[in-house]
């Protein structure tokens, strides 16, 4: 009787545990209901360039820029720059300081000396932040100084500048192919419950810019992912987080996989290979593996540090690739309101052991 | 094999001197009382003054962010958002926007409001937490900064304005604040915070109060400033030492009357001690003839002392700490309306005063008691068992203290023409007033036996009562010269009150002629200024002024009408004899400025000297044609005629435009200034603005009244310690009267009467006394600490109160003491049967 007592309070306790992870954690805000906000359905016609701004009636939304490159010595250097919206509430946006969107921006920097990073954010309407169509008919998003202007009404080809600290970033981006619609023609299911999302990106951005640093300028080129992402509820109540994997290979195929991790153990896979003119082609669980092989210690701010699984094995069965992913730099945690780990990583042939691509790794939830 | 020996020996001693607080409770219970008050008082006071200096330091906070400069704008109109958001976009992201002002309840009271957009302030505003403390944590925020909004007030400020969460607060101009949340963020202080655009709504206002900025190294600072729009100034935020500089002397003043508690404190220990070292006598006697050393006995004491010392300190700090919790939203609320200054309601009890309080205790301990002590205890043996010595000791011990007056009070007058600190004030203060506790004794037995000298020989009863004073007095003395301290102060800083709240009252009258004041953020002062004919206008006065440092402390310059009717009637304290003739003329030079009573008393600036002030990079020598009174502000204050200020000085701002309005008329000219686009609440009645300023100097001065109450208080637990004592021991005495036919009627005469005549002769003392107490905190202390000069007002009614509020204190103790010895009057009578067996 004793015993069955004992393990009842230990059931109890757990569930509490469990509970108070989930009611402390920030990315509880994706998880919550989507009541009053537009939901995301099949069979959503996505059209540019309208859907390149704000889509106020659902509750988030994101413009994710990584780009991996290097200097004239052959330095590697990584650039992450993400611009986030959500609604308050489901109401029209409302005008100055009454409107209902907040604006969150990330920019970090990773270089072989470091990694810096900064966070900021803007309430809307007040003409701190923003995503439209300036008066000379370009894309513009920014926050503060951040911004990322297009040529056109499209954010690619485009100016993404933005300063960390001290250090000035300048990046002219630039892409040929197509915007390439991710999952069912830009309708990304998230979970088996049906929470989705609205996704493109544009994979193939070349970069041409320089990181100035006290003055000095270091000239960068190489190449970038874009995505944007919106919905109303993208994480289901018992997925934790996401580990999510973008590639260049190469060979000038782009890949991206991402694996929405689950509490009992059966994680949601998706993913898209792109070729190298952008036709792309949808992967599904059954199409990979993809998962870690390695953890790693890594500091998440003061005295406190994090296993974090920063070596993976992915392969694609059905293609006869298998590629071992490492984080040549496990320092890439960003304590940030939402804390991940963001940073760039090598993609490495698991026959020849020779780097085949470069990449970004994201870990959230952990 | 000597020391376990020794230390046993210390034990019983000990233990045989601790046994006499287990026979007396009482007397146990006065000596807890005397310490617990005194420490209580002293340490809730040094609480609040030290937890006011340690939020000064983050007077370079903003609502936990820094702000190390402010952008402002100097012409008082504010910062249009989009000149805010124009510095964010070029990369600024050390300034964020503030929005401060005051609103007017419809019940009349003043509610300060900041606001902030929380999504703006710099990331180190999160705290310690890091970004798990950002505004996006959580969702708590979200109803904040949505419309419905939320008005956040600490409790304290709740309390004050009768706050119930939710309440939305109707206003003056008819709007509502947002609904009331009782929290708080740090810095908020005994103001209301919520989100600038709740701000905006509330205040019909659409430009920001100020940006503030974080710490900038040199290049940012350069390159923001030349960033900077013509009509905004970056400027250092100096406040953290301003702060200190300007209310050292209120935290002076504070800290002199927590001593004073203190010292009434130990009065009460002074006493207990006397009774239980009285008591004790047979026991050290015993002591030393069964053997005990000196050393011995001597160490039992210091770990008696310790002992006190430790239990005076845990309780005196644990109700201190309580005490000042009550205390500090009154002293809160002054430093905030007199210096700006905001104090935070959380207080914390450190390491530092722990020991501090601990030291003073041991201290006064061992004045209290360790010395009278050893005293007894070096007395030999034979001498220790005579009681007619003592009796002849206290009339030596009479002697004594009025000669060492004498001293005190020649110290007292060498100082006193030295004055040049608020700290030197006190010090003519303290030696004046134990001066004149020290004569006390000897004043008393000079009424009393006048008295008994006027009583013929048939009135033998009063006679024996009046002689009865001689043996209450070598216990009461003490205790009448705490009252005869606490008398004086509270006659004194009555006085200094009254005549100060007399004196702004009647300048107030003066200054504020105008019927209506319209704020100088109000956009289009200028078109009201100028007379458009209005039948309700009689004259109008436009206030123009700058900020600039004098002597290292803030200063205001003021450009003021020389024509308009409250310039005209000002009326001046001190001024040359032609002052106002030249004082208005442009043409002379140097040019005659008026400044106020502070550049005389605290710069030290004579009447016709000339001060230097700077403009525009320049140096200008004004002369000085005459003071005026300036009561509660801190800062100095300069007149000039209005084009002189425009001339010289390029950032001058609005202060406000004041109206006389023809009789009859106030409704007509404020419904004209709602046509024009002004909002009620923009503008105040002249009634309003004199309530509310008096309405503040009542809370400034409440912990004064709260001090001086809490004080008398203490003094008659002193009396009523001193009376218990006194006949407690009197007790065998009060049995051979009884035995003798006296009855407890006449008793009770026997022993009142001479208690109220020196009670009498203490109040009597007191009254001259509290008079110069008053005229030196009036004339002294007042002008060296502040810099205000105004006339003594005394009034015999406070007198009078305070007279009454004494007699019951007494009667009441009387009462006390006269049940205690009827209830024991049987067993010493019984133990009077026993001794003469």
């Amino acid at each position: 009787m004793r015993s069955v007592q004992v393990f009842l309070l230990l059931v109890l306790a757990m569930c509490f545990a469990v509970s108070d992870l989930f009611a402390a954690d920030n990315y509880q805000l994706l998880r919550s209901s989507p009541a009053g906000y537009a939901p995301v359905v099949p069979g959503k016609n996505i059209q540019f360039p309208r859907d390149h701004l704000p889509h106020s009636a659902f509750k988030i939304e994101w413009w994710y820029l990584t780009a991996n490159l290097t200097d004239d010595s052959g330095g590697e250097y990584g650039v992450h720059w993400t611009l986030f919206r959500q609604s308050m509430s489901p109401d029209e946006p409302g005008d100055s300081w009454s409107n209902n969107q907040i604006w969150m921006a990330h920019a970090a920097i990773s270089t072989p000396e470091g990694h810096l990073y900064e966070e900021r954010f803007a309430r809307g309407g007040i003409g701190q932040a923003g995503v439209q169509v300036n008066p000379e008919g370009a894309f513009s998003g920014w926050l503060d100084n951040w911004s990322l202007v297009g040529h056109s009404s499209a954010p690619v080809p485009g100016v993404l500048t933005f300063t960390v600290q001290d250090k000035r970033i300048e990046l002219n981006l630039n892409a040929v192919t197509p915007w390439v619609l991710q999952g069912e023609n830009g309708f990304s299911q998230k979970s088996e419950k049906g929470q989705a999302s609205y996704y493109y990106s544009q994979p193939h951005i070349s970069v041409v810019g320089s990181l100035i640093d006290a003055g000095s300028e270091i000239k960068l080129d190489g190449k970038a992912w874009l995505d944007r992402e919106w919905s109303s509820q993208p994480l289901a109540s018992d997925q934790p987080g996401w580990d999510w994997l973008s590639v260049h290979l190469d060979d000038g195929q782009a890949l991206m996989v991402y694996r929405l991790r689950q509490v009992n153990g059966k994680h949601w896979y998706s993913g898209t290979l792109v070729s190298a003119n952008g036709v792309s082609e949808s992967l599904s669980a059954v199409d990979m593996i993809f998962k870690p092989i390695q953890q790693a210690s890594v500091k998440i701010g003061g005295s406190a540090a994090r296993n974090l699984p920063l070596h993976w094995q992915l392969e694609l069965p059905g293609r006869g690739k298998q590629w071992i992913i490492k984080a040549p730099r496990p320092d890439h945690w960003l304590n940030t309101t939402f804390p991940y780990w963001e940073g760039p990583v090598k993609v490495i042939d698991a026959e020849s052991g020779l780097s085949v691509g470069d990449g970004y790794l994201e870990l959230t939830g952990y | 094999m000597m020391f376990p020996e020794t230390l046993r020996q210390l034990t019983w001693v000990l233990l045989t001197l601790l046994s006499h607080y287990r026979r007396h409770p009482g007397q146990s219970a006065f000596m807890a009382i005397g310490l617990l008050t005194g420490v209580a008082l002293w340490s809730s006071v040094q609480l609040i003054n030290d937890h006011a200096k340690a939020s000064y330091g983050e007077a370079d906070q903003l609502l936990g962010a820094e702000s190390a400069y402010w952008i402002r704008n100097p012409d008082g109109g504010g910062i249009p958002v989009e000149e805010y958001i124009s510095l964010r976009l070029q990369g600024f992201a050390q300034v964020y926007p503030v929005v401060e002002s005051r609103v007017l309840t419809t019940s009349g009271e003043v509610i300060p409001i900041i606001a902030v957009d929380l999504l703006a302030l710099p990331p180190a505003a999160y705290g310690s937490g890091g970004m798990a403390n950002s505004p996006l944590a959580g969702d708590s925020w979200l109803p904040f900064i949505q419309p419905g909004y939320q008005s956040w007030y600490s409790a304290e400020l709740a309390e004050r304005l009768n706050i119930l969460p939710g309440d939305e607060v109707v206003l003056s101009n008819g709007r509502k604040m947002p609904p009331a949340l009782i929290q708080s963020r740090s810095q908020q202080g005994f103001r209301a915070f919520m989100d600038i655009g709740a701000a905006f709504s509330v205040l019909a206002e659409e430009n920001l109060s100020y940006l503030a900025v974080t710490a900038l190294d040199d290049t940012t600072r350069a390159k923001l400033e030349s960033t900077l729009p013509p009509n905004l100034r970056l400027v250092k935020n100096r406040q953290v030492l301003d702060l200190t500089q300007l209310t050292e002397s209120l935290h002076t003043h504070l800290a002199a009357m927590g001593l004073l508690s203190f010292a009434v404190g130990l009065f009460i220990v002074f006493n207990a001690v006397r009774f239980s070292l009285l008591s004790r006598q047979g026991t050290f006697n015993t002591l030393r003839e069964m053997g005990a050393s000196v050393q011995v006995i001597g160490a039992a004491i210091i770990l008696e002392t310790i002992g006190w010392s430790l239990i005076g300190t845990v309780g005196g700090l644990m109700s201190g700490y309580v005490l000042s919790g009550v205390l500090l939203p009154t002293v809160a609320g002054t430093l905030q309306s007199l210096y700006g200054a905001i104090v935070e309601s959380d207080i914390e009890l450190g390491l530092n005063q722990m020991l501090l309080a601990w030291l003073m205790t041991l201290l006064g301990l061992v004045l209290a008691l360790a010395g009278p002590l050893w005293h007894r205890l070096r007395m030999n043996v034979i001498e220790g068992r005579s009681g007619s010595l003592m009796w002849q000791q206290d009339e030596r011990a009479r002697m004594v203290m009025m000669w060492s007056s004498l001293p005190l009070f020649a110290l007292a007058l060498a100082c006193f023409y030295r004055i040049e600190t608020v700290v030197d004030g006190f010090v003519v203060l303290t030696l004046i007033l134990f001066a004149a506790a020290l004569v006390l004794p000897v004043s008393i037995q000079f009424v009393n036996s006048m008295v008994l000298n006027r009583l013929s020989r048939r009135n033998w009863k009063l006679r024996w009562a009046a002689s009865d004073a001689f043996a209450q007095l070598p216990q009461l003395r003490v205790a009448l010269m705490a009252l005869l301290l606490t008398l004086t102060a509270n006659i004194g800083v009555t006085t200094l009150v009254n005549s100060f709240r007399d004196a702004l009252s009647n300048w107030l009258e003066i200054r504020l002629s105008a019927d209506i004041y319209i704020q100088r953020t109000v956009g289009n002062i200028d078109t009201l200024a100028v007379t458009d004919g209005s039948e309700w206008r009689i004259a109008s006065h436009q206030r123009t002024g700058v900020s600039t440092r004098w002597r290292g402390r803030p200063a205001i310059v003021q450009g003021v009408d020389v024509s308009a009717p409250d310039i005209v009637d000002m009326q001046l304290p001190e001024q040359l004899s032609d002052a106002s003739a030249p004082w208005a003329s442009l043409s002379v030079d140097p040019q005659p400025i008026l400044a106020n009573e502070q550049v005389k008393h605290l710069g030290q600036v004579a009447l016709g000297e000339t001060v230097r002030l700077e403009s525009a990079g320049q140096q200008y020598s004004y002369v000085i044609v005459g003071f005026f009174h300036d009561y509660g502000t801190p800062y100095y204050r300069f007149y000039l005629p209005s084009d002189v200020v425009k001339q010289r000085w390029q950032n001058v701002r609005s202060e406000g435009l004041a109206l006389w309005v023809a009789p009859g008329m106030l409704e007509m000219a404020e419904q004209t200034l709602i046509e024009k686009g002004i909002d009620p609440g923009e503008w105040i009645r002249q009634a309003d603005i004199k309530r509310v300023s008096l309405e503040i100097f009542d809370r400034t001065f409440q912990i004064t009244a709260a001090l001086n109450s809490l004080t008398l208080v203490v003094a008659g637990v002193a009396l009523l310690a001193a009376l218990l004592a006194v006949h407690q021991q009197r007790l065998p005495e009060y049995a051979h009267w009884y035995s003798l036919g006296v009855t407890f009627q006449e008793w009770f005469k026997l022993v009142a009467f001479p208690l109220l005549l020196m009670v009498m002769v203490t109040g009597l003392l007191a009254i001259p006394l509290g008079w110069v107490l008053s005229w030196m905190l009036v004339y002294k202390l007042n002008v060296v600490a502040f810099g205000w000069t105004m006339p003594l007002v005394w009034s015999w009614m406070p007198v009078m109160q305070l007279a009454m509020v004494t007699v019951m204190v007494v009667i009441s103790a009387l009462a006390i003491v006269a049940l205690q010895v009827r209830r024991r009057l049987p067993v010493a009578l019984k133990q009077l049967g026993g001794m003469g067996l």
